[in-house]
């Protein structure tokens, strides 16, 4: 048997302090609870969640059906889904009412590209990726960052009191695109043949950077607090404010 | 023969309408009875009266009295309607006065059209001051029409720095009604949650304040005052949603 020579009392101390070293990163995990479930999806699938505290992270996949897995730290939280006619439906404000403390629980879901997303979460980050459909809706009720990536949706809304914004996807036409904070910094990033009408407004900052959007169409008013105008013909309609932070428009 | 039967025949004896027989009798009373006598000259000067009448007038008397009091009447009225003219006359100015308030159909047609304009007015002005967002470009107060300033001076219709103050009035109400639910569920959350809570809504406060002081400023700032009202809208949504934690 291998041996260093050791005494055999030295020898367990060993083995015991290997084993407690590696087990105790796992009281956190065990501390976790982790709540797994997926359920088919149609085309027109909804997903509407509401958590209370915590992160929610939402991207599309080539499946029909939707993944939910969600990791709650304790006190652990109550999660009761529910598959309402075409839209899964989680509410943790709904399912934890009358509890006092309830910890975090951070959502990772995946769901089919064509998914209508209305995701929203007191306190904590939200982000949605590669989503193709009606709606996206993030909302945030005071502060957390919202990420919006990869995303062609008629309708967009995005909004929080602090954090930053980040839109990157298309514009389409018609469509409707809302974003707002209170203080953070707001970045668009849109292709340059996106045809939209404007109304950006950082009424504190003034800080509204067009970048390749800028030109003979948009109009500084309100002494530089608000732009307004058009690109290409102004089809969809973009409104953004930013009652204490900075605007920006990035070129896709 | 006595008084009464004489007096009873005077008439018709003085016609020669009686007999021969109570003709005499009349005679005999009369002369003498010195009352019944003075009677029959009464009677007698009438007559008279009446054939000299006869004789002046032109026309033919009519020998019956019905036709006698047609007559009559006839010259009664006559001499009545000058009366009644210089009545009439001394009317007149009275009713001039009354003939102003006496309108013509077109005068009235005219008099609804107007006030149905002047209402239609109003309610367009109205309903425009309570749906459209105002400061939309930026604009101040000085793009309220004449029309619009001066119903807004004669008090009936709500200037837009009145719709603000009343419209912040509301939100203030709504904010102090979910403040108080919050209060209550406060005690309940955790230090994080308590903390994140509270420096959100100081960022929110802090943004009321500086919108506030800019509108105290230079109260026609239309842009101020929709950033006001929205943020305040944020306070009451953030006070709401934290309220069923």
């Amino acid at each position: 048997m291998f041996s260093l020579g050791l005494g055999k009392k030295t020898t367990i101390l060993l083995w015991l302090s290997v084993v407690f070293f590696f087990a105790a990163p796992g009281t956190e995990i065990l501390a976790q609870k982790k709540f797994s479930k997926t359920y088919p999806a149609s085309k027109n699938v909804r997903l509407q969640l509401t958590n209370r505290t915590g992160t929610v992270n939402v991207e599309g996949w080539n499946r029909d059906e939707i993944s939910i897995s969600a990791y709650m730290e304790a006190p652990a939280a109550n999660i009761v889904p529910q598959n309402l006619s075409g839209t899964i439906v989680i509410n943790l404000i709904k399912d934890n009412e009358g509890r006092g403390e309830v910890g975090n629980v951070n959502f990772s879901i995946k769901v089919p590209y064509t998914t209508m997303v209305d995701i929203e979460t007191r306190i904590g980050n939200l982000t949605v990726n590669s989503i193709n459909s009606g709606l996206v809706r993030a909302h945030i009720s005071s502060e957390g960052d919202i990420t919006l990536t990869n995303i062609s949706a008629a309708a967009v809304s995005a909004e929080n009191v602090m954090g930053d914004i980040f839109f990157d996807g298309e514009i389409r036409r018609e469509g409707n695109y809302r974003f707002a904070s209170n203080k953070g910094a707001i970045n668009i990033r849109i292709p340059f043949e996106s045809s939209f009408k404007l109304m950006a407004t950082a009424p504190s900052t003034r800080s509204i950077s067009l970048g390749a959007f800028s030109g003979g169409n948009m109009t500084f008013i309100g002494d530089g607090r608000r732009v307004v105008g058009k690109s290409s013909d102004g089809s969809a309609t973009i409104t953004v404010t930013n009652q204490r932070g900075t605007i920006a428009f990035i070129r896709r | 023969m006595n008084c009464e039967h004489c007096q009873e025949y005077i008439s018709a004896f003085l016609d020669n309408d009686l007999d021969e027989k109570i003709s005499a009798g009349i005679q005999a009373h009369l002369a003498v009875c010195a009352d019944c006598a003075k009677v029959c000259e009464d009677f007698a000067a009438i007559l008279d009266m009446c054939h000299t009448e006869e004789t002046a007038a032109a026309e033919v008397l009519p020998p019956n009295s019905q036709a006698l009091w047609c007559r009559i009447n006839n010259i009664i009225e006559s001499e009545i309607q000058p009366l009644q003219a210089e009545v009439k006359k001394e009317e007149e100015p009275k009713r001039g006065f009354a003939r102003m308030w006496q309108l013509s159909f077109g005068q009235v047609a005219a008099g609804m059209i107007i006030i149905g304009i002047v209402s239609s007015l109003l309610t367009i002005v109205g309903i425009r001051n309570y749906s459209t967002p105002s400061g939309v470009d930026g604009t101040d107060a000085a793009s309220q029409t004449l029309f619009e300033k001066v119903l807004g001076k004669m008090g009936l219709v709500e200037t837009p720095i009145q719709a603000r103050e009343r419209k912040i009035k509301e939100q203030q109400a709504a904010i102090d009604y979910w403040n108080k639910r919050v209060e209550a569920r406060r005690a309940q959350w955790d230090k994080n949650l308590r903390e994140a809570f509270d420096r959100n809504l100081h960022e929110i406060d802090q943004t009321v304040a500086e919108y506030t002081q800019i509108l105290q400023e230079n109260p026609q700032d239309e842009l101020s005052g929709e950033m006001l009202d929205s943020t305040l809208n944020d306070k009451m949504e953030l006070l709401r949603e934290f309220s069923d934690l």
